[in-house]
Parts: structure tokens; sequence; C-alpha cells
């Protein structure tokens, strides 16, 4: 049955089926040292493990060669990992620093549900809200196709509270559109007529850096 | 370890993810909520994990629900990933977990009456067309071995998989990954000796 009989029988036959065992991840380049020294140690003898072999190789080919025909479907997945409320989770190992801020960051995104829309106008406040798309674009609250345009761009104090937000947007009539933008501003919306009002209060409160009207042309 | 792109995605088709990627710290950001790193994991699995669901469940119509059942659990408990094993042994054990839950749903076992002839719906160059029908045929016969024998199949010669690992995904003993590859691979030159003849494949 096999070239080169060994003279203990007994012993070819426990490294033949532990060949056996072994041969598929052989092939794929998976076993330890040793291990791969084993098997190739019985393989230099053994007529029927060196056919395996050969045979496990072709197979090998063949099944790393078969297609994969799923489409793809984050968007699904998206929307469902959105519609998941989740507390945030205790802080653990795995943390990098981020526990408090990351979920912050999360839960007013999350809260406000801003919606990207605005093409804007190259004008030195607008040149803040440009920044919005500087890291790839990625907006995934933002996939409404019909966000209404900012027509203001402003920046919070740094220690702001949401409810300080809440308050500011509320008193000054205003939506928020989109942001933080790198420049940590907020592109904010407010019928045309109450622009400059609004602009007036948003300047005045306390919570707010800065205020400026922005101009953004319909896409 | 399962490999998570380089040559095996190279060769395979499958996305090809930078090495320097760091699957970890994508876990630790999705503990984070950070939606984006969800993504990237999702763009890095999402075509080694249907691959490897297809080929459990054999059903397509099955594949995404369970694809994404099995992401979800990495969304909802990322902190469950305990960092003793690799995130992609991690993942496809909940995969694999999945899987078996959705067969069982949805009763074993109906196969894909489609698995064989699917790879070969395209016209083509004559030698594509032959390597078309040999996936074909190679693709009808993975069909007939059982799910938990077609993981092993599939982990070790596609996801290239050690035994060791395909125990921990498959949560059963090493002997048990041995011998569902032997069994496996012995169907297999059978039901392709059947087709091609004894020295034909």
């Amino acid at each position: 049955m096999v070239d080169g009989i060994p003279d203990d029988a007994a012993a070819f036959s426990e490294a033949h089926r532990d060949a056996q065992e072994l041969l598929a991840w052989y092939v794929t380049g998976k076993l330890e040292a040793d291990e791969h020294a084993r098997v190739g140690a019985h393989l230099s003898g053994c007529a029927d493990c060196q056919r395996d072999l050969a045979f496990q190789r072709k197979l090998e080919a063949g099944i790393a060669a078969m297609p994969v025909d799923v489409e793809q479907g984050w968007s699904r997945l998206r929307d469902l990992a959105e519609a998941e409320e989740i507390p945030a989770p205790a802080p653990r190992g795995l943390r990098f620093g981020r526990e408090q801020a990351g979920y912050l960051g999360w839960g007013i995104a999350a809260s406000l549900a801003v919606a990207l829309g605005a093409t804007l106008m190259p004008t030195a406040a607008t040149q803040l809200a440009q920044n919005t798309s500087a890291d790839g674009a990625y907006h995934a609250l933002g996939a409404a196709p019909t966000a209404a345009p900012g027509n203001m761009i402003v920046i919070f104090r740094p220690d702001v509270t949401e409810a300080e937000m809440r308050g500011a947007l509320r008193a000054a009539d205003a939506r928020l559109v989109d942001g933080p933008t790198a420049a940590d501003a907020y592109v904010l919306s407010t019928p045309a007529a109450k622009r400059t009002a609004a602009l007036a209060l948003l300047k005045a409160r306390h919570e707010i850096v800065l205020a400026e009207p922005m101009d953004a042309a319909a896409r | 370890m399962i490999r998570p792109g380089s040559q095996a995605g190279e060769r395979r088709g499958a996305v090809v993810i930078p090495l320097a990627l760091d699957e970890t710290r994508l876990i630790a950001r999705i503990v984070d909520r950070d939606l984006r790193a969800f993504e990237q994991l999702y763009r890095i699995y999402q075509p080694r994990l249907s691959r490897f669901l297809i080929n459990i469940l054999r059903r397509p119509h099955l594949v995404e629900e369970a694809l994404n059942d099995t992401l979800m659990v990495v969304w909802k408990r990322p902190e469950a990933f305990n960092g003793t094993s690799k995130v992609s042994t991690w993942i496809f054990a909940i995969a694999y977990r999945t899987a078996l839950k959705a067969r069982a749903r949805n009763d074993e076992p109906i196969e894909d009456p489609d698995a064989g002839s699917r790879a070969s719906l395209e016209p083509g160059p004559e030698q594509e067309l032959g390597q078309r029908q040999l996936q074909a045929i190679l693709s009808e016969a993975m069909g007939k071995l059982s799910a938990e024998h077609r993981a092993v199949v599939d982990l070790t010669y596609f996801h290239e998989a050690g035994y060791r690992e395909i125990a921990e995904i498959l949560d059963c003993p090493v002997g048990t990954v041995k011998t569902r590859m032997l069994h496996a691979r012995k169907r297999l030159k059978d039901m392709l000796a059947d087709q091609f003849g004894a020295d034909g494949w």
C-alpha cells in the first residue's frame, strides 16, 4: 500500500493517522513547526498521503476560488445600529481614554440628528463649515436628502452643556443643520427674515463665542 | 489565525485590509459607540462573513439577516470581547452560532437549490467556463456536507484558519475538528470522483 514501509508498522500506522488528520493544515501552512516537520517526514514515505496532498491542494484552490455572491448591505445594518438605543457601557479595559467625552459626543449628535444639506459659499465664515466633510464626508446621521441649508455659523464655548446649546437654539429660533466641523463650529438655520435678530441674540449669549451670517447655495 | 486580508484577500477577491489596521482598537471604539468604527469593521468582515455564512446556510436569502445579526451582537455587546482571542475568532464564533440558530429557525435541511448552478450563470471563454463548471460541481458537493463539516472545510481552505482556532470558533474539541475534516475530505473526494473519475480531479 505504501512505498518504503518502515520496520515498525505500528509506528507507521500512528504517523499515518496523524498525517491524515493534519494534512489539510499542512496544505495551508497552518501547522506548528514540529507538526509540519512530522507530517513532512511521513509524506516522504507514504504514497497514499502524497496522493491525498495533491487532491487537497486542488481542493484548497477550488474552494478558495468559489465566488462570494452576496451584495453589500451596510446601509441596512447602519439603520439597525442607529435604531439601537444602548446606554453608555461602563468603562472597561478596552477603552482608550475617551470614555465620557465619546458618549457625550454621540449623545449630542444623536439627539440633534443633524442633516447635511448645504453647498456652502466660500465666505470666511463658511470656511469653518466646509471643514465638516474634510474627514471623508461620513454623515451617518445625515442621510436625509432634503436637509435645509444653513444660513448662520456659530461656535459655542468649549464647556457648553447640551441644555445650554438647546436653550440658545430655541431662543434664536434656529435649528442645527450641521456640525461640529473640524473647527468645532455648527451650521444653523433660521428663517431669513429673522436672521439678523437671531445673530444679535446669539452674539449676546454667554455660551456663544462666534456667530456669523452664512450664505448657502441650493444644491 | 484567520487572515484579515493581504494575501488571502488578494487571491480570493475579498477586501484587502491595511496591515496596520488594529481590529482590537476598532472594537474599543465601538465600545465608545463609534458608528464609523463599526462601519470599518463591517467593511472588513462583510465579504468573509458572507462567504462563511453562505457556506453554512446554503440559502442566500438568510445570509444578510445572519450577517446583520452577527454584527449587531458586536455592536450591542462589544465589551464581551475580552481580548483573549483574536477579534476574527470572536466574530466568526458569533457568526457560527448565529448561523446554526438561523438554520434551526428555518428548518433543516433545505439546501440551496441553486448552489450548483450559481457559479455557471455567465458565459465566457472556454477555460473560464471549465473553471466555473468545476466550481459549480464543487459547490454542489459542498452542499451535500453537513453545516458543521462545511464550516470546517471553509474555515480551513478559504479563511486559512488553523485547527485550534477552528475549534475555538466552533466551540468543540480539536479532535472533533480533525475528524470532521477527515470525513468531509473523504466525502468530497468520493463525490468529485463520481463526477470526474477516480483520477480526474
